[in-house]
């Protein structure tokens, strides 16, 4: 998985291109925590082109959003696949990472 | 749990009520193949289950030297059972060591304190050797590598029975495999019928290649612990509830996932049941399936459910924090009196209960996972056992098993209208994997009001 890291406004844009599994899960999870403790707790995860998300990667998505909540920000989720967007509705979690279509949909708001 | 793979379903219903038309159940019926109990994936199921304990196989962790000891032998068993016939990743090793060498035979064998054993072996039949007839005794006595060029002319070998009889033994080359703990418990070698010496650049290589056969091992070492703790996860004793049955089982993937079901008699006549999935793999999500298992058990005497499950979170908040992970949940006590039942429903989604006359309904709410969001609250629901009535509870590795998620419950309904005891339906929706691994564990627990 490759991750790239942007800021747009007030947001930071953390880019998943490949697969987010057990092995690149926890670099998501990392790079969400440096970024809360740099000061920036409005956290999107593009996962456009993200091509696969295993359980550790929603793990570390969920881990993630409970680190930038804690710090009085948000983690939201933007270009989730069929996949992504079925498990997060199975499993409730659509309710705090409510999957948007777009980064520009995801920042709306912020 | 895992990923559904490119499947669409939605289950969003709460109390949805439906009524299965009676072609698409005989269509499930057709479809699903159905093994016996005892067929192939019951000897994967944890009643089956030859591994040692965890301390036993800790145990054999220590130092190099000396002679094998018990618990060697007890590694060595822990790592053929994990080692599942359709895996063929130490067949394609052995395979390769002996196309490199361009040699007629090659294999792994592990040795434990009487008998050597092939875990894969090629060029000739896979036997069963007393050690003292062995090669590789010799290689994993010295913990270093040996070659033999010409076996007839080492006096230490000409009179093995494998030199002067079948396969006429002529070249040895072998490496020791170290276990997890450094115990050497194997051998990865090549060997022929002619004689052949060996280069140090073959050398090397057929140390790399045992380089590589160990860490598979250890691999395989590390998810048969994960195994045995999640047996340990299994309810110890059946649990007896007039007029009701009970019954579980979880069919355990070769990456042991974090599934797991439970009953509890509490104070009062009350009865409660718990499936749970731990999101991740192998012996993180196993020994944080038993945390939650424990304070689940240790609430429950003394707290409603809703409290219960609360309490479980936040009492296990930090360690899912840390791990990355989070736990699917469906909990309910049973009032057997009445067949009153309460439940909480934390993001599982798979539970249901399946009428006497087939009607379905899911018992799902829109809570959310344990370790989701602290300080999080679940909301008890209720619902009712009537006679006849069926609770059926389903771990998401199920769905790796079916198109999507109707077929599931169809299959279950299926299974319950057929009239089959508790313990014959969890056998039978645990069987449908078939042949091979299993992509993640499978539970089923099914909870009865008798008919009469």
């Amino acid at each position: 998985m490759n991750l790239e890291k942007r800021m747009q406004g007030q947001v930071v844009v953390l880019s998943c291109a490949g697969r987010l599994n057990m092995t690149s899960a926890r670099a998501l999870r990392d790079a969400v925590g440096t970024t809360v403790e740099g000061g920036s707790s409005r956290v999107v995860v593009d996962l456009t082109n993200t091509s696969f998300v295993d359980s550790s990667g929603l793990g570390a998505l969920v881990a993630g959003l409970k680190v930038a909540r804690l710090a009085g920000g948000d983690l939201r989720i933007a270009g989730a696949s069929e996949q992504v967007r079925t498990v997060l509705n199975l499993t409730n979690l659509d309710r705090v990472l409510t999957p948007h279509r777009s980064v520009a949909e995801a920042s709306d708001g912020w | 749990m895992t990923f559904p793979r490119g499947r669409r379903w939605r289950v969003t219903a709460h109390h949805q009520v439906l009524q299965p038309k009676a072609t698409a159940m005989s269509r499930i019926q057709a479809e699903t193949p159905l093994g016996g109990p005892g067929s192939s994936a019951s000897a994967g199921g944890l009643a089956a289950s030859s591994v040692p304990a965890v301390s036993d196989v800790l145990a054999g962790e220590g130092s190099a030297t000396g002679p094998p000891r018990q618990a060697d032998r007890l590694l060595v068993d822990a790592l053929r059972a994990s080692s599942h016939p359709a895996d063929d990743r130490f067949h394609r090793l052995v395979q390769l060591a002996q196309r490199a060498f361009g040699v007629k035979m090659a294999a792994v064998n592990l040795l434990d304190d009487t008998t050597q054993t092939s875990l894969a072996i090629v060029g000739t039949p896979a036997v069963e050797l007393p050690r003292s007839d062995s090669f590789c005794d010799w290689t994993v006595q010295h913990d270093t590598s040996l070659v033999v060029p010409d076996a007839r002319l080492d006096p230490r070998f000409s009179m093995k029975p494998s030199v002067t009889g079948d396969p006429h033994l002529r070249f040895y080359a072998g490496e020791p495999l170290a276990g997890p703990g450094g115990t050497p418990v194997g051998a990865l070698c090549v060997f022929d019928d002619e004689p052949r010496e060996v280069s140090e650049d073959e050398s090397r290589l057929l140390r790399d290649l045992a380089d590589w056969v160990e860490k598979e091992l250890i691999h395989d070492s590390d998810q048969a612990q994960a195994r045995e703790v999640q047996r340990r996860l299994l309810p110890a004793y059946p649990i007896v509830v007039p007029g009701y049955e009970l019954a579980g089982r979880t069919a355990p993937a070769r990456n042991v996932g974090g599934d797991f079901f439970d009953w509890q008699a509490l104070p009062g006549g009350t009865v409660q049941v718990v499936l749970a999935d731990v999101m991740g793999k192998g012996l993180t999500a196993a020994v944080v399936a038993a945390g939650v298992r424990a304070v689940m058990r240790g609430m429950a005497r003394f707290n409603g459910l809703g409290e219960t499950v609360g309490l479980t979170a936040a009492s296990m908040d930090e360690d899912l924090s840390h791990t990355g992970t989070f736990v699917t949940m469906f909990a309910a006590r049973l009032f057997p009196a009445t067949g009153d039942l309460e439940y909480v429903d934390a993001g599982h989604g798979l539970a249901l209960v399946v009428q006497a006359g087939g009607e379905i309904r899911m018992l799902t709410s829109r809570d959310l996972p344990l370790g989701a969001v602290p300080g999080d609250r679940w909301q008890v629901h209720q619902d009712r056992l009537e006679v006849g009535d069926t609770l059926l509870m389903v771990s998401d590795g199920i769905l790796d098993l079916f198109p999507d998620v109707w077929s599931a419950v169809q299959a279950g309904v299926a299974l319950c209208a057929e009239g089959r005891d508790a313990q014959e339906m969890v056998d039978r929706l645990a069987v449908i994997g078939g042949e091979g691994p299993l992509d993640d564990d499978i539970t089923v627990f099914v909870v009865r009001r008798d008919a009469s």
